[in-house]
């Protein structure tokens, strides 16, 4: 009988916690999908549910230069900015895990401090440095600022998979007389595509997603998407920011799915 | 960790050491020198400590941290501890309803908090339709909306480190608090609870820093009275061209997120040593 009550209890608040987490996930969930329906009514009203579902808000985004402009120079600074930081990355990754040397904390912990330091101070002081070397409003300028950015996430994740690699092999191979680039060429990055990928494409994404480095270096031919949507949100509040919304959703579903997946791989060896 | 060598890291390192040499630390060498007018004069510190706009700005952040730092942990919590519970099957593919959020960008949210919450929004119209009376509650472009995005931006950010402290609980401790005719609500305030609170702790640490320097949620979802420091910050170099003064609020906000962020890291070295 005691038994009993007590398992009513123990059902009682698993019935709780789950109730609450749904309206947690509810919250969590809701901006990142409203946007769809919304971005799929009619340019005139911006309702929700929409009265007439088009593509004209697509359509409009894809066929107006002010859209395409930014558009292009956001794909263009994400896919820079994911070749070299990647291509910095890498050796880097290897340095931190397998050697020691002096001042590698201090190193470590400047590399990650974008992380740490608001972006919006992080912001201002490349805004600063780059007027005083003439590189706020170039491509250039966003490309070096969004390297630096993405760097930490880049190397975290590269790090871990370094972490996993049997570093016997490389003894191995330095041992048979390969030099220290041929055994990074022939035995470390082949292990280490998984890795590499996903750093690269969690750089594209956060380049892509960027705003406040951008808002601050953005010149009036460098203005990426995501500035050109901030001042658009903040002046027009066009419908047609719905679909750049949608697009920019599916984006992270794309990520995250791949961040889903390759948990699942590191999980199943271990 | 296995350490193959004590030298020739040089060449491994050096890109990545270059790069944040010239712009992760002359940027902010940038900023406390721009503050202080090339080291001789502290009036930037001294108007800026003078102004109203300034003093309410600063308490603005703080309280707005706070308060959006304690919601996103309660919520992360509950997110974590539905999480734990779950089959390991079931929790990754439960994952993606925090990580999708997670990975969406802060200005697809911010939109959507203007369709859900303006005035002719989706909460008013629901509302109005119910209740049949026109009702227009004032939910975006003041507190109200700032805590909103806010909570929705750090709530992800919480359920990962909780996740794992709970997760790292032994099993056996619940049971054994069972048989020993524990209640549920005593096991959770005498065994989850205490064991998860690193996390809890950690992810806390983690929403006050990321809070502090917020731009964006203000900028788009608060008012007028709601400017934190980092729209300050944007406001001086933007409106007022005070490059002095914007890096003089720049170097205050530094600080602030020091003072939150260097405990936090301290925290995550002991855990480490820990394991």
């Amino acid at each position: 009988m005691a038994g009993h009550i007590k398992d009513e209890r123990k059902t009682a608040y698993r019935w709780l916690g789950t109730v609450l987490a749904v309206l947690v996930y509810i919250f969590l969930l809701a901006p990142s999908i409203i946007v769809i329906p919304v971005s799929f009514g009619s340019q005139y009203e911006l309702s929700f549910p929409p009265k007439h579902y088009s593509l004209d808000l697509y359509r409009i985004f894809f066929s107006s230069e002010a859209w395409m402009q930014p558009l292009l120079l956001s794909l263009r600074v994400a896919f820079a900015t994911t070749i070299i930081s990647s291509i910095i990355a890498v050796p880097a990754a290897y340095a931190i895990v397998r050697f020691e040397f002096l001042g590698k904390k201090l190193l470590i912990g400047l590399i990650m401090s974008p992380l740490v330091i608001p972006s919006v101070v992080f912001a201002l002081g490349v805004y600063l440095y780059f007027s005083y070397l003439r590189l706020t409003g170039t491509t250039v300028g966003l490309i070096i600022a969004h390297t630096m950015f993405v760097l930490p996430y880049t190397l975290v994740i590269i790090s871990a998979g370094i972490q996993k690699l049997d570093a016997n092999l490389e003894f191995g191979a330095m041992l048979m007389g390969a030099g220290r680039f041929r055994m990074m060429m022939t035995v470390v990055l082949p292990q280490l595509y998984p890795s590499i990928g996903a750093g690269a494409l969690f750089a594209f994404l956060i380049s892509f997603d960027e705003v406040v480095i951008s808002w601050f270096l953005a010149g009036p031919n460098t203005t990426t998407l995501s500035v050109k949507m901030f001042s658009a949100i903040q002046w027009e509040i066009s419908p047609v920011i719905a679909a750049v919304s949608t697009i920019l959703t599916a984006l992270s579903l794309v990520v995250c799915m791949i961040n889903v997946l390759l948990q699942k791989k590191t999980e199943t060896p271990a | 960790m296995t350490v193959i060598a004590s030298r020739g890291a040089g060449p491994f390192i050096a890109p990545a050491a270059i790069l944040s040499l010239l712009v992760a630390l002359v940027p902010v060498i940038f900023i406390f020198y721009n503050s202080t007018a090339g080291g001789t004069s502290v009036d930037a510190f001294a108007s800026i400590l003078g102004s109203s706009l300034f003093l309410r700005a600063t308490r603005t952040t703080i309280e707005v941290s706070l308060l959006a730092g304690l919601l996103s942990v309660v919520l992360g919590y509950i997110v974590a501890l539905h999480l734990a519970r779950q089959p390991a099957r079931r929790r990754a593919a439960l994952m993606i309803l925090v990580l999708l959020p997670f990975w969406t960008s802060i200005l697809v949210k911010s939109y959507a908090f203007t369709i859900i919450l303006g005035r002719d929004g989706i909460i008013n119209s629901f509302l109005s339709w119910a209740s049949g009376a026109d009702i227009a509650l004032p939910l975006i472009f003041n507190r109200i909306g700032v805590m909103v995005g806010m909570t929705n931006y750090l709530t992800p950010l919480v359920v990962f480190p909780v996740l794992a402290s709970l997760l790292a609980i032994d099993p056996a401790l619940y049971r054994a608090a069972e048989i020993m005719g524990a209640k549920p609500s005593r096991i959770f305030l005498t065994v989850t609870l205490p064991l998860s609170a690193p996390g809890v702790l950690a992810g806390a640490l983690s929403a006050a820093v990321m809070s502090l320097g917020f731009f964006i949620v203000p900028a788009l979802l608060g008012g007028k009275q709601d400017l934190m420091l980092a729209n300050l910050v944007d406001f001086y170099t933007r409106e007022v061209l005070d490059w002095n003064v914007a890096s003089a609020v720049g170097v205050i906000l530094f600080v602030l997120v020091a003072i939150f962020a260097v405990p936090a890291m301290l925290l995550r070295g002991k855990q480490q040593g820990v394991r």
